[in-house]
């Protein structure tokens, strides 16, 4: 993986090092590292990383703002989230606002340079928590009164299927062996549901723009 | 200052503007009173210098009150003194052989005004004293006592202390509403504060977690440790509200009620914001998830994976308990039926047919899947 340019962000000094020293092994290059979200922004435009490590608690702006911010300014910019404690409302926010991949602190070396390696690449790294949030969110979508110019975004029969595996904890190749599909397809159903629910989300953001008067500057997809 | 008024303070400055209204009208009805009977005044200009003390009284109240740093005894005991002169001059004011039985004294209604501001700022006690010294220089004035008299001395009476009593009230619920808002804030601060540590606790479990198993030999075994006590405070942060006791007919959070279920080895997974269900749903879900793991346990290894999902559908809330195991041999239930050991198995099934749902087995060479299904409609 020689050559993909990360930041990490994290405020915890000894996770930051110990993360920045697995990467460096592991043939990435740490081209900044970063104490709150703060730093990250002033650092990323210098930067100019192709994947963001980042811990959703730091000192602010918050780890789903700098998500935001950082896929705004570089929609190329690959973001996975790394969290202690993993809490449902900010990791969804944070995959609602761009992030790719979700992995909670516990995970070994291993499971945390694999999933950076595979997030790098463009694919989506789920756990089967955040394929049980993500689910969720679809079906309170669903259930809410319907917006007078747009429905709400829905996932195909075998998107559910797929996120449903997920959910209870099969891997991209078990779930690719039970559906008899390949494991791109399996891939390309996991990333379209994110897709789907950025998008939802990118609209509502604009949507709430014009509403209340910002939409001064031109607001480019 | 960092010091905060007290709200008590507040509901005074409210009730004192709100008396700054009256007085003005009590000023104006004072006028009418005197200006109609005209021409029995024999003193108009001691007449006019008393309105032009009354108006000055009502502006400079209106203003000196709403400070409640100026809301000391000596402008109430100067108010009162001014009121009871202004109705002694009652006397000298008309023609001889004038009725003062029957007649307004020439504040009128304006020395009510008085009397509540007493009432507002030093309670029923102080309601009620200016009202009697109010009353005797009303009586003072007249040569019989009237019913007419008696009717506005009775009222004075009334309302002075019930101005006090209702202000106390006031302030009391004014305090209480007060100490409540802190209470939750500082509820809220605590609960941000608890996020913050809480953050900091796991991220060290979790670097134990990983730096132990990397170290390995005794180490691995704190590693163990730190990652166990790491999967329960997890689950506990991320189940937001405290369960409620179990009661039949109080709604409980079934995700909150699963995540703590998870350990180092299952792994939970429930759609965002909580999963609110009938008591007795929840209590007996929560059992037979429990039971399900169990079965894992004992069946697959101590250490086996197992995954839980929840599922909030229109129609029915969805429970599936996942291991990796070996999956049941083939005949093993029937077997075990046809000896009579009903077991775990019927068990789960007889759990769910009571709460109206149903229980699907699904068991290969990848695994066995529980689907546990109860719909919403009869709940």
């Amino acid at each position: 993986m020689s050559g993909v340019r990360v930041m990490v962000v994290d405020d915890h000094p000894m996770w930051r090092e110990a993360v920045e020293r697995d990467l460096t092994a592991a043939g990435f290059e740490v081209v900044a590292t970063a104490a709150d979200g703060r730093e990250a922004l002033a650092r990323f435009p210098a930067a100019r990383p192709q994947l963001v490590v980042l811990d959703l608690q730091i000192p602010a702006p918050h780890g789903v703002e700098v998500t935001a911010e950082v896929v705004r300014a570089d929609p190329s910019v690959r973001v996975l989230i790394l969290s202690a404690s993993g809490e449902q409302d900010d990791v969804l926010a944070a995959v609602k606002a761009g992030a790719t991949g979700y992995l909670v602190k516990s995970a070994s070396r291993e499971e945390l340079l694999e999933a950076c390696r595979r997030v790098a690449v463009g694919d989506t790294v789920f756990t089967p928590g955040l394929a049980g949030l993500v689910l969720g969110e679809y079906r309170r979508l669903s259930g809410e009164p319907p917006e007078s110019d747009r429905e709400a975004p829905r996932l195909t029969e075998r998107e559910t299927e797929v996120l449903r595996l997920v959910a209870k904890g099969l891997t991209a190749r078990q779930i690719a062996d039970r559906l008899v599909l390949s494991h791109r397809t399996v891939q390309n159903h996991v990333q379209n549901t994110l897709r789907k629910l950025q998008l939802h989300n990118r609209v509502q953001l604009v949507r709430y723009a014009i509403e209340q008067g910002l939409d001064e500057e031109p607001v480019d997809g | 200052m960092s010091t905060r008024e007290p709200v008590t303070w507040a509901v005074e400055t409210t009730l004192f503007r709100g008396l700054a209204v009256l007085r003005l009208v009590m000023l104006g009805f004072a006028v009418v009173v005197t200006a109609v009977k005209w021409d029995r005044i024999d003193e108009p200009g001691l007449v006019v210098g008393a309105w032009v003390a009354m108006a000055a009284w009502t502006g400079f109240a209106a203003w000196w009150y709403d400070a409640p740093q100026r809301r000391t005894a000596v402008p109430f005991v100067v108010e009162l003194a001014l009121a009871v002169v202004l109705m002694r001059l009652t006397t000298v004011i008309h023609e001889p052989g004038h009725d003062l039985s029957t007649s307004a004294t020439l504040p009128s209604f304006w020395v009510a005004a008085v009397v509540l501001g007493w009432g507002i700022r030093w309670g029923w006690l102080g309601g009620l004293a200016s009202a009697v010294v109010v009353s005797l220089a009303d009586l003072a004035v007249r040569p019989d006592v009237t019913q007419y008299a008696l009717g506005n001395v009775f009222l004075l009476l009334l309302g002075g202390p019930l101005m006090g009593w209702c202000t106390r009230e006031l302030k009391q619920m004014a305090e209480a509403r007060d100490r409540a808002e802190r209470i939750a804030a500082a509820a809220a601060e605590r609960q941000r504060l608890a996020r913050v540590v809480h953050d900091g606790v796991l991220q060290v479990l979790a670097l134990v977690q990983r730096r132990g198993a990397e170290i390995g030999g005794e180490t691995a075994e704190l590693a163990r440790l730190a990652g166990e006590q790491e999967v329960s405070l997890r689950a506990f942060v991320q189940s937001d509200a405290p369960d409620a006791p179990d009661a039949p007919d109080r709604a409980v959070d079934l995700a909150a009620r699963l995540s703590s279920l998870g350990t180092a080895t299952v792994t939970v997974s429930t759609p965002p914001g909580g999963v609110p269900v009938p008591g007795r749903v929840g209590a007996e879900l929560g059992a037979v998830v429990g039971a399900c793991l169990d079965n894992v346990r004992v069946h697959v290894g101590e250490q086996a994976p197992a995954w839980v999902l929840l599922e909030e559908l229109p129609d029915a809330w969805v429970v599936t308990v996942r291991d990796a195991g070996a999956g049941i041999p083939e005949g093993r239930l029937a077997e075990a039926e046809a000896q009579g050991r009903l077991g775990v198995t019927s068990s789960i099934r007889g759990r769910m047919n009571d709460l109206g749902g149903a229980a699907h087995l699904t068991t290969g060479p990848e695994g066995t899947e529980w689907e546990l299904t109860v719909p919403r409609g009869g709940w």
